[in-house]
């Protein structure tokens, strides 16, 4: 363990970094226009409102939480003591509901749809990739221009296509929610199955979007592997392909790990419109009804928990990595 | 350099990709050259009954009456206009009920629509008592015994004019009446129909193809450019300008584009954000890949001999720079820009559908036509019309780059060729 | 009379390139290996040497395709063998293979060790993973290498470390035959040392019945090898002794190439430097009679139409259809207008 003690360090040091740097992003770009944002949303809403009261203690309140009428820097610590606190603020949109209280459920949502679906198509996609680079021939003849053509599509793409084709033409599966709109929230096995039937089609457009990106990065490593000497030295040596191929996945996929790393902020931006396609309660659709409302809280409130949540995702995957790639440990102890 | 041009013009996927993106820019520039419709003019009620016309040839039917019918005699005429009356599902039904009514199943032919429709006549009696058959299927069969009447009648139709008191006849149509398209003065190709304000898709789609890829190329151009200059500036200068581009950059990498867009779309307000503003604020933020790579390029290009005579023979470092490493790093540069326009074009349409894209009034881009459909429950509601199209505009261009990148790569990097 | 660890029979192996050409990389070569003899090749860049060295092994892999000829190893003919039995009876067991450049032969992400019980694994051997090791320990300490090395990931040793935890490897199955690729090209002067005295011990003490020693580094072979063949274009221009081959060559190519070395060996400290001009042919298109002539001195209008080997007595062959006594006079009066110069 001590040989990792260096690789952490540095990758702990990098993560607090990114993350105040999100935290300072996340405050200052909405501010970077002229006036306060509140300020203008709310005379907006006030013109059309006809429940000012309601208006005023909105604006009261976030005025006060954020104390909006201090100055800038001490605008800022407010805002970190307040998110730390987990306190955003009253939704404007969905005044009384706090916003903390909205993402509460959202949160849950895109994490259980986001997380298994990049991971299954990360793994699919990869796994697709070797093949296509070992067995060569048909196989890869048709897997590559499929993949070009899947991983150019946009995740809403992909999305709106398995919506029509299975949702509208073939009634086969339900087009929007995260489960039936007549069932509460129980541990019956009646919602059980009905959330997993409504999380079928926005976790396969994630999946096969990323399927396609992969497998085509993937291919062109394990094609870069098969030539390098290990290779044929081990044939030499009578090892058996299936065994080969165990290693060349192996090291082609450290650097895809890597990528995943890096990966991430993207493919969670694209899954997130993925959810809007089908109204899937999580943060993109959220995202929505808040950008719609004017809730700057809510927005403001969104956007950073997706910035955290890219960034421990990377962290995590970096770590991992330290762990699985032998030369990281060898390259601490000497 | 005619080498490279030769081999990348010999590689299929180059020349594939190529010729789609060609296709589809021509399409956008020609296109309304020929066709002289507004692309954002609304031409249908923005009602429920006005938006989403189904694609199809729109004959003004006032216009029709009034031209010169020429009469023809086809074949299937009456058949045809049975069968849009009387559907499959209809027949059978007339089966259950006769079958009910006691009529032997193997002396009724669906098929055959003149015995049905006999057969249906003659035994039809909406008073009649029929064992286990619900309110509602007896209504149905009522209104089904309303539409059939007449429909094996020859006869014409006679057009009456509002006159003053009573309606007078102004003319008829006989059933073997056709008239002449090319004849009829006003008479519509909705190729796509319209959308749900009314407007014709086709046109629309084009200007928000053109739209699309300006942006694509604007912000392409601006990420470019910004990560040309850091990449190089980090690679070749090093130090601690290195350092902190190279931490902006990780940076950047890390955080999700797609928030840093939100928030600033957002802020930038509906107003402000016309699409050379969106192209720009995209450009913005998407040079951190290109930067990466060309820092890569670059910092293994530094210590290449020939940058080594360069520095000897005294050279400036402007002329060491565009002489002895842009050629070299031409190739990256180049696929990095063909990357930047797919994902700045993927990148409008997504902040288009979050609703932060530009505004929507005064132009149409791909990802606005999406954030329409559906606003307006498009999919839903089953009206192809208004994402389908754009979908496959939009998986086009993206293809095509791709399929450009790919064919460079492998023009490049002999290792990936098949 | 000692045993014939491997035999080759005119053997011809070719390459088929992208588009389509047949490159004949081994051109009907014919070689015997007998038990305790060392046989080096020699030759220059290009010549076909490596290529000789993979067509020994049976298996084949695109674009290397097997032509013609035989190979017979310890008595058993390999031709036309069932790759999978190729890969367990013969790989390894019969004969290994050193390549060149062996550093990176090792997969970096596995420890040795476990590579070691890959290679047992493959060949149906079910040791348990305790005395899989202890042989390897064993292995170890004969080839004069530390033990720790075993638990180590190729990132962690040295060049020369790995060239010979390379060898030690390919031995691991006790293989008859061994071809060393250019062991010691890619290192540096102590550790091609090292490595050329791991490989005699091998000899010596009776690991490996035989060797075949692939180099470009002339100097070696004289020290190496018990006899030696020079290619040239993917044939086989003369065969000898060692010594023979060094300090008495018969086919103009060989001594042009013993003449380009610069030995501090007895005998040779006189002969200046000669240097061949010109390139080996293209072997997409080979010419049909001798391929050494654009380059050769002494060649005359028969050259071109055809040439075989030419067998002596003591087993010594060259391939060129002047006589022995034409070229031993012709080397003379070249060496006595050098030495009048």
């Amino acid at each position: 363990m001590k040989g990792y003690a260096k690789y952490f360090r540095k990758k702990i040091v990098w993560f607090i970094v990114t993350f105040i740097a999100a935290f300072l992003l996340n405050f200052f770009l909405p501010r970077l226009m002229p006036g306060d944002p509140v300020a203008a949303i709310v005379a907006r809403m006030a013109q059309g409102q006809s429940n000012a009261t309601g208006v005023q203690a909105i604006y009261k309140q976030y005025t006060e939480l954020f104390g909006t009428n201090k100055p800038i820097h001490e605008q800022f610590f407010l805002y970190v003591k307040n998110v730390f606190h987990g306190d955003f603020g009253f939704s404007f949109s969905q005044y009384p509901r706090t916003v903390a209280n909205v993402l509460k459920t959202s949160v849950w949502w895109t994490l259980g749809l986001q997380f298994p679906a990049i991971i299954v198509g990360f793994f699919i996609g990869n796994i697709l990739g070797v093949l296509a680079a070992y067995l060569r021939g048909g196989y890869d003849k048709a897997l590559m221009p499929v993949s070009i053509f899947v991983s150019g599509l946009p995740a809403f793409g992909m999305a709106t296509i398995l919506l029509v084709i299975f949702g509208v033409t073939f009634k086969l599966l339900p087009t929007s929610g995260g489960y039936g709109f007549d069932l509460i929230p129980t541990f019956s096995w009646t919602f059980i199955w009905s959330v997993i039937v409504h999380f079928q089609l926005p976790f396969w457009s994630i999946v096969l979007i990323a399927i396609g990106g992969w497998a085509i990065g993937m291919r062109s490593m394990s094609i870069y592997e098969l030539n390098a000497d290990y290779v044929k030295y081990s044939r030499f040596m009578g090892i058996k392909d299936t065994k080969i191929i165990q290693y060349v996945f192996r090291n082609a996929m450290l650097p895809q790990i890597t990528g995943l790393a890096l990966a991430i902020g993207t493919m969670v931006g694209g899954a997130l419109v993925a959810e809007i396609i089908f109204s899937y309660p999580g943060l993109g659709t959220t995202l929505l009804s808040a950008i719609r409302g004017q809730d700057y809280p809510m927005i403001s409130a969104a956007t950073l928990i997706i910035t955290i949540m890219v960034l421990v995702a990377n962290f995590a995957i970096e770590i991992l990595y330290g762990f699985i790639d032998p030369r990281i440990k060898a390259a601490q102890s000497d | 350099m005619k080498n490279t041009l030769q081999q990348v013009f010999h590689s299929g996927k180059f020349v594939v990709g190529f010729t789609i993106f060609t296709f589809i820019l021509l399409m956008v520039i020609i296109f309304p050259l020929l066709v002289n419709t507004p692309p954002l003019g609304i031409i249908s009620q923005g009602s429920t009954q006005g938006s989403f016309l189904p694609p199809g040839l729109y004959v003004n039917v006032y216009d029709s009456i009034a031209t010169t019918p020429y009469t023809l005699n086809l074949d299937d005429a009456a058949a045809k206009r049975i069968a849009s009356r009387l559907s499959p599902a209809d027949r059978t039904a007339i089966k259950e009920w006769l079958v009910k009514a006691g009529i032997p199943e193997n002396e009724i032919d669906t098929t055959d629509t003149d015995t049905l429709l006999d057969l249906w006549a003659s035994n039809y009696d909406p008073g009649k008592e029929m064992s286990g058959m619900t309110f509602a299927k007896t209504r149905y069969y009522q209104r089904l015994d309303a539409s059939l009447q007449g429909l094996l009648s020859t006869q014409g139709l006679t057009i009456a004019a509002a006159g003053t008191d009573t309606l007078q006849a102004a003319g008829s149509v006989a059933q073997s009446d056709y008239v002449n398209v090319t004849e009829v003065p006003n008479v519509r190709l909705l190729a796509l129909g319209t959308d749900n304000f009314g407007r014709d898709v086709l046109p629309e789609l084009v200007s928000a193809t053109g739209t699309s890829l300006l942006i694509g190329l604007v912000a392409g151009v601006i990420a470019t450019t910004i990560g040309l200059v850091l990449g190089l500036a980090a690679g070749y200068i090093g130090g601690v300008v290195d350092d902190i581009i190279t931490f902006v950059n990780n940076l950047f990498i890390v955080i999700p584009s797609i928030v840093v867009l939100i928030l600033i779309s957002y802020s930038i307000g509906q107003e402000k954000r016309g699409p050379v503003t969106i192209a720009v604020v995209i450009g913005l933020f998407g040079w951190v890949w290109t930067a990466k790579a060309v820092r890569a390029q670059v910092i293994s290009l530094r210590n290449r001999d020939h940058v080594n005579m360069s520095k000897l023979s005294g050279h400036p470092i402007a002329m060491i720079i565009f002489t002895d490493i842009l050629p070299y790093i031409a190739s990256y540069v180049i696929m990095a820009f063909i990357l930047q326009i797919s994902t700045a074009i993927l990148s409008e349409a997504s902040l288009s559908i979050l609703g932060l894209g530009p505004k929507t009034s005064s132009t149409a881009t791909l990802g606005l036509m999406m954030n329409w459909a559906m606003v307006y429950m498009a999919p839903s509601l089953g009206k192809w019309w208004a994402y389908m199209p754009v979908i496959v505009v939009i998986a086009l261009v993206s293809f095509s780059l791709n399929l450009m990148n790919t064919g460079l790569d492998q023009v490049y990097n002999p290792a990936l060729r098949e | 009379m000692s045993e014939v660890m491997l035999e080759v029979r005119d053997l011809t192996t070719k390459y088929i390139t992208r588009y389509n050409e047949d490159i004949y990389a081994v051109d009907h070569v014919s070689l015997k290996v007998e038990e305790g003899k060392t046989l080096g090749i020699a030759g220059e860049s290009g010549c076909g040497k490596s290529t000789l060295a993979l067509s020994l092994m049976g298996y084949y892999f695109a674009p290397l395709h097997y032509t013609s000829g035989e190979i017979i190893i310890n008595g058993r003919n390999i031709t036309g063998m069932d790759p999978d039995v190729v890969r367990k009876s013969i790989l390894g067991t019969e004969i290994a293979y050193i390549p060149q450049a062996a550093m990176n032969a090792l997969n970096p992400t596995r420890k040795i060790i476990d590579f070691i019980e890959d290679v047992y694994q493959a060949h149906d051997e079910y040791k348990s993973k305790k005395e899989i090791y202890e042989l390897a320990c064993e292995c170890c300490s004969i080839l004069g290498l530390p033990e720790t090395v075993l638990q180590k990931y190729p990132v962690e040793l040295s060049g020369g470390m790995k060239q010979r935890t390379v060898i030690a490897v390919s031995v691991i199955l006790f293989p008859k035959i061994l071809i060393a690729d250019e062991p010691s090209s890619a290192l540096d002067v102590t550790s091609q040392k090292m490595v050329i005295k791991m490989l005699k011990d091998l000899m010596k003490d009776g690991f490996i019945k035989s060797m075949i020693f692939i180099t470009h580094e002339l100097p070696l072979l004289y020290n190496v090898t018990d006899d030696i063949l020079v290619m040239y274009a993917g044939q086989i221009v003369e065969k000898a002794t060692a010594k023979e081959a060094v300090f008495d060559p018969l086919h103009p190519y060989s001594k042009g190439l013993m003449g380009s070395i610069i030995v501090p060996e007895k005998g040779l400290r006189e002969v200046k430097l000669t240097a061949i001009p010109g390139v080996p042919p293209n072997l997409k298109n080979p010419p049909p009679g001798c391929r050494f002539v654009p380059r050769c001195r002494y060649a005359r209008a028969e050259c071109a139409a055809s040439v075989n080997l030419r067998n002596l007595e003591g087993g010594r062959s060259y391939r060129c259809i002047l006589s022995e006594r034409e070229l031993r006079d012709a080397y003379r009066m070249e060496a006595e207008q050098n030495a009048r110069k």
